[in-house]
């Protein structure tokens, strides 16, 4: 039947005007587009988005439309790169979803961000100083660097991995994940739970890996499955049937890796691994008020839960809620001022003479950071060392972190991490 | 089937156009997820609209003053031209006939190999009395917005009655208070949100309404109305309402949200399995194997009852009528639908932000025989736990929530604390579903 009138045929614009596929993300900005209502209050939650004077699912428009208007890969760079509030809002991205909790839909923003990264990481939109010392499936990023310069090792602890002082074991019983920022940071500390977990446990191995996660940030999202894929076939070969965690983000991305290998690997987050075991804290709280700080990662704040049980405090205690610390999506290196300012947000919450209780060992790091640079009178600790003996010696980290690039290391890093 | 009868994607290209009757979130979302999923054949769109799709949500900020008229539609033009329709405007289906494959409109009758219903549904003003020379303001489409707005914005409205205490209710409370009226609510129960919330959310609700000027009349009904002339402005009328309680008062205008019906008229009866609406599979194809239904007018699977419900949200409609697109494509590429493209089912979660004072729930209000209901309330927030447990007591799991914020701010603990509780919701019903 022939079309009437009031149809509106739209195959001949769509024939002519149709490039090729330029966007690698472009099934899940359509997605997205799809359940966005375009309501606005994603952006009122979150300042890189009022900044941007984006919706999320504006987001999606412009990649989409950024396509629409490119023959070539080339043209989609430069329409992308002349397009600041959208590099704004991609760039400016803590992943911390609070947009997400605030969107009538809970429409996903993770997915949309990091399929925006891996575009802009392809069409060469993140420039290389912003994830050259991030590349944590290398030899040599920030991490590795460190424990090299400062001798640290941890060898000894990765029984599933044959070194030169044993064999590849694979008959543990547990996995310890302590991810980078805490085995870097404070080796004393990860050897100190690692002990623990295994007295309570058995025997027990560490994977001594990030997670994966400033690859994603980085727009490297092949890479950082890679990297899972990789600690997955460890896990596998290790035996173990338990992964123990620090960080509520290394958690969700190992339950992740698991399921998606169809491993049966029960991942668990320290606090609720010790309390199960009935492991009593090592050193009393401090006698300040104290106030915890929710990690991002902790969706469903069921690892908020488990740490207060741990460590015996009441769930009603003061909670630094919603956003990040400051620390995620790499918007550092998009924007110091915002990480600072996000930062400096987030403890404001803290009451006067308060000791801020962190989850994740990089909110900690980043804690640490912002109260050197900016000083309040909060002390700053994760939630690990109000259980152990070992602590963070956060004015020694920072000095070394500098002095690194300074002594005689300092030619050999600028040239790995140009 | 040979190969050269086949297209690129797999696609027989001598079959006859895929329909998607009604072109709203879950029609557009079909669309979206046909292209996606790799079919390049034929979509034709039957539409009662001669606009693009517009968003209901949105609609009361329109009316409110809050959003221009342009920025109801979420989706532009270029967007809808990529999508390569053939998009029959205001030419509404009058006929479905599943076993001649054909759609019938005014226009003429259109074959199709598989179709699928997405016509959502419209207010309905039953309980309203009939023949009283008034015909109430209802509030979902952007004509019933653009009529109400009208309304509103006539200087010689100054107090509005809404009947009804659902989230449609408040959101017309909403556009009203917006419109700087003096707003009145009638509900049939004691207490409003009655299908969304416990008392305990909901009293803290109503208080920080009346702080704004709200007036109730709850446990109440309207039982008459009479248009009248104003006096001294003869071409002008206002409305005298008789309660059940039998108070009489005088309103400008009436908007009514007494529920919704599926848009289901076109179909003969019999035709389809239907119950409330069109009942579906988990990739949304109902009764007939060639027609799917999504949105409003699908009855799929709800994961606190288990059973199969109509729940008319945006999420729910967009995630059917992708599901659909995705399970449609594949058919006609000549492979079954997967698995993990599913419709997994949805949880009922309503936002609600009334004048800066904020309701969120998820889930159900009930909590069944040996469930239990805890509450905690602070300064600023009234949170309210629904738990289910198990015959034996034992695996209490959260099943539902309330919260009501005395303060609206996005971003804020409120919002957070809503999308924890929905996530444990979800999980919890997740596990409940996998044993």
């Amino acid at each position: 039947m022939d079309s009437t009138d009031n149809t509106r045929n739209s195959s001949e614009v769509q024939n002519e005007a149709t490039p090729e596929c330029l966007l690698d993300g472009e099934a899940a900005y359509w997605e997205f587009l799809g359940t966005c209502t375009q309501c606005g209050h994603c952006t009122k939650a979150c300042p890189s988005l009022t900044a941007a004077e984006m919706t999320l699912g504006d987001i999606a428009k412009a990649m989409l439309a950024a396509e629409r208007e490119s023959a070539n890969r080339d043209d989609l760079a430069i329409a992308i790169a002349q397009n600041p509030r959208l590099i704004q809002a991609v760039r400016g991205c803590f992943f911390c979803t609070t947009c997400k909790n605030t969107c009538f839909a809970h429409n996903d923003v993770c997915d949309l961000i990091y399929n925006a990264r891996v575009d802009f990481q392809n069409l060469g939109l993140i420039p290389r100083y912003a994830w050259t010392s991030v590349q944590v499936d290398q030899e040599w990023d920030i991490f590795t660097a460190y424990r090299a310069i400062y001798g640290i090792y941890l060898g000894d602890l990765t029984r599933h991995v044959a070194t030169d002082d044993h064999e590849a074991e694979s008959d543990c019983e547990v996995a310890f994940f302590p991810g980078c920022s805490l085995a870097a940071y404070a080796p004393d500390l990860t050897r100190e739970i690692f002990e623990t977990v295994q007295e309570l446990g058995g025997k027990t191995t560490m994977i001594d890996h990030c997670c994966g996660s400033p690859l994603k940030s980085a727009g490297f999202f092949d890479r950082a499955e890679a990297l899972c894929d990789k600690i997955a076939a460890e896990t596998e070969f290790s035996g173990v049937k338990t992964m123990v965690c620090v960080c509520p983000g290394c958690a969700n991305a190992m339950k992740a890796t698991f399921a998606q290998h169809g491993l049966d690997v029960d991942v668990q987050l320290l606090p609720g691994y010790l309390s199960e075991h009935g492991f009593a804290p090592k050193r009393p709280l401090p006698d300040t008020p104290l106030c915890l700080s929710k990690s991002c990662q902790d969706r469903d704040g069921s690892y908020l839960e488990e740490t207060c049980e741990a460590l015996e405090i009441d769930s009603d205690i003061p909670t630094i809620f919603h956003g990040c610390c400051g620390a995620g999506g790499a918007v550092s290196a998009f924007d110091p001022n915002r990480q600072a300012n996000q930062a400096d947000s987030k403890l404001s919450f803290a009451e006067d003479g308060s000791t801020v209780i962190t989850m994740c060992p990089t909110c900690t790091y980043t804690y640490a950071s912002q109260l050197l640079s900016a000083p309040r009178n909060i002390s700053n600790k994760h939630y690990a060392e109000l259980m152990f003996e070992n602590q963070f010696d956060w004015p020694q980290v920072f000095a070394q972190l500098q002095g690194m690039f300074e002594g005689e290391y300092g030619p050999w890093l600028n040239q790995v991490f140009a | 089937m040979t190969n050269d009868m086949k297209n690129e994607c797999g696609n027989d290209s001598t079959l006859a156009p895929v329909a998607i009757i009604g072109f709203g979130t879950a029609g557009v979302n079909a669309a979206i997820a046909l292209r996606q999923a790799g079919y390049d054949g034929a979509i034709d769109v039957f539409s009662d609209l001669d606009t693009l799709p517009y968003s209901p949500i949105l609609t009361s900020y329109y009316t409110g003053g809050i959003k221009p008229f342009d920025e109801c539609f979420p989706w532009s033009d270029q967007e809808i031209d990529a999508l390569a329709l053939n998009i029959h405007q205001d030419e509404p289906a009058m006929e479905l006939d599943v076993e001649a494959h054909t759609v019938k409109t005014p226009q003429g009758s259109f074959p199709y190999s598989k179709c699928i219903i997405a016509t959502g549904s419209s207010p309905t003003t039953i309980g309203f009395p009939k023949d009283c020379g008034y015909e109430p303001l209802v509030l979902h489409s952007m004509d019933d917005a653009l009529r109400m707005k009208a309304a509103l914005e006539n200087p010689r409205c100054e107090r509005v009655l809404v009947s009804g205490a659902s989230m449609v209710a408040l959101k017309v409370v909403e556009a009203c208070l917006a419109q700087g009226k003096k707003v009145t609510l009638v509900g049939m129960n004691d207490h409003i949100l009655d299908f969304n919330a416990l008392p305990e959310a909901a009293i803290r609700f109503e208080r920080n309404l009346e702080a704004k000027g709200v007036a109730f009349k709850l446990g109440q009904t309207i039982q008459k109305v009479c248009a009248k002339p104003c006096e001294g402005h003869p071409e002008e009328r206002v409305l005298e309402v008789s309660f059940s309680n039998g108070d009489a008062e005088e309103f400008d205008e009436i908007a009514v949200a007494h529920g919704m019906k599926s848009n289901l008229d076109f179909m003969k009866p019999g035709a389809l399995d239907k119950d409330q609406g069109l009942l579906v599979d988990e990739f949304m194809r109902t009764s007939n194997p060639d027609v799917y239904a999504v949105g409003d007018v699908a009855q799929a699977l709800e994961l606190t009852s288990g059973e199969k419900r109509i729940v008319g949200i945006w999420k729910n409609a967009a995630l059917q009528g992708a599901c659909a697109g995705k399970a449609i494509a594949c058919e006609l590429s000549g492979t079954a639908p997967q698995l993990e493209d599913a419709y997994r089912g949805s949880i009922s979660s309503n936002t609600i932000a009334v004048d800066g004072t904020l309701f969120l729930s998820a889930g159900t209000i009930d909590p069944g025989a040996n469930g239990e209901v805890e509450v905690r309330e602070d300064d600023n927030m009234t949170v309210v736990y629904i738990y289910r447990s198990s015959d034996d007591g034992e695996n209490r799991k959260l099943v539902g929530f309330n919260i009501t914020s005395d303060t609206d701010e996005e971003g804020g603990i409120a919002y957070d604390t809503g999308a924890m509780l929905t996530l444990r919701i979800k999980e919890g019903l997740a596990l409940s579903h996998k044993s």
